[in-house]
């Protein structure tokens, strides 16, 4: 049996290079898997796209990528990735990636379904061709990529309400578990006639006084700013947008 | 599958809808070809005349239908090539968007034809599959056409570059 399963470890070994693996989802707005900027920028990059998403709900996503590690197109390489990491919120698919490919000097602004009103193809075809590969052909991606995310952000800026929140940070509670609670609470105070309560009461007296600081701090968790934490929404993409070289 | 059906012919005429505006700009560039902009419009005149409201029940349609919008796809791509020729057309902004949109309109029809087509082949294992493919039949389900991929479609196109002209000037 042991042995079974080390001729299919191997056989799977053997089949696995062919295979075309994409790029895991990112956790961040601001992906820079090549280093071509410096960490300061990419920062301040991401926090620029972590407030986008909680000022309008539309996930813009950058990805900078040292080569394009595919044997299919860019198009079809990008909107498979694009459909993998499922950048926009289910309801409106608001997403936009723009992928860099560095070695190859390919990029491309993929375009979800929600999003192709504001950022129609000649635009997304404009930011590339006056607003990001000017730069890069000088070698500056930092300043290429900032004019390019300010053009996608000032384009797609009035398309959608935010919540205040990222997808990342929004951990829902569904009523049914608040109701579900409730009930389980009112049968536990029938069942022990009350009693409940007064156990209640006397372990929150004797916890009061072993630990006086008291309380889980909470809020902390919800009003950090610190570079936010990308989460895919669940949005899809048509193959809007469009790609350029430089 | 007539949602990804629905997609499919959403693009295509959203792909047909950009031609009238595109032999206008093209034709406003000094003596283009005017060959190649009838075949254009010669095409999506036949594009236009193929309308299937729902996912097609017959192997033959589909492939009129695909047929068309074909010759229609390699009529643009020969303008495309054409206006290389013209670099007064190629700096002109109201051709750049058309030829963006243009470009972005044919990926998202790839997209939607892959999607269609994966629908179709959901629908066609649950109608193949046991105990479906038992009563399916009864009921009229039966496996639908798909898109088949294009003869050459894997391969690179051909590009001839003809050294003896001089480069148009920039």
């Amino acid at each position: 049996m042991k042995r079974l399963g080390a001729l299919l470890l191997c056989l799977w070994g053997l089949w696995l290079p062919a295979a075309e693996t994409l790029p895991p989802k990112p956790a961040k707005y601001f992906n820079d898997y090549a280093n071509v900027v410096a960490p300061g920028a990419a920062a301040q990059f991401n926090q620029q796209l972590t407030d986008f998403e909680r000022a309008t709900s539309s996930q813009i996503v950058v990805a900078v990528f040292p080569k394009l590690d595919t044997a299919s197109s860019l198009e079809d390489f990008t909107h498979r990735i694009f459909t993998a990491w499922q950048v926009g919120q289910k309801d409106k698919n608001n997403g936009a990636v723009l992928f860099v490919f560095v070695a190859e000097h390919k990029l491309r602004i993929e375009v979800g379904y929600g999003l192709e009103g504001a950022l129609p193809d000649a635009i997304s075809k404009r930011i590339i061709a006056e607003e990001i590969t000017p730069h890069f052909r000088n070698g500056d991606y930092t300043r290429g990529l900032g004019a390019g995310i300010n053009a996608m952000l000032a384009a797609t800026k009035g398309e959608y309400q935010g919540t205040g929140r990222t997808n990342a940070r929004n951990v829902q509670i569904s009523p049914i578990w608040i109701i579900g609670g409730l009930i389980l609470f009112v049968v536990l105070i029938v069942v022990t006639r009350g009693q409940i309560l007064w156990w209640i009461l006397q372990i929150a007296l004797s916890s009061g006084r072993s630990y006086s600081s008291g309380g889980v701090s909470r809020g902390g968790s919800w009003g950090g700013s610190g570079g936010g934490g990308f989460s895919g929404g669940g949005g899809r993409s048509g193959g809007g947008g469009a790609s350029g070289s430089w | 599958m007539d949602k990804s059906w629905a997609q499919v012919q959403n693009v295509y005429q959203r792909r047909a809808d950009l031609i009238p505006n595109l032999v206008q700009t093209v034709q406003g560039a000094a003596n283009f070809e005017k060959s190649t902009l009838t075949e254009i419009t010669a095409a999506r005149a036949s594009v236009g005349k193929i309308q299937i409201n729902n996912a097609p029940t017959d192997a033959a349609a589909l492939a009129e239908f695909d047929k068309a919008q074909s010759r229609l796809s390699s009529a643009l791509s020969r303008l495309m090539v054409i206006v290389e020729k013209y670099p007064d057309l190629k700096a002109n902004s109201n051709f750049r968007d058309l030829q963006a949109q243009l470009e972005g309109t044919e990926n998202r029809i790839t997209v939607e034809r892959a999607n269609f087509n994966n629908a179709v082949q959901d629908f066609n294992t649950a109608v193949k599959s046991f105990p479906a493919v038992l009563y399916a039949g009864m009921f009229g389900f039966s496996a639908r056409p798909y898109f088949a991929a294009k003869p050459g479609a894997d391969e690179a196109p051909k590009v001839q570059f003809d050294f003896n002209k001089p480069a148009p000037p920039k």
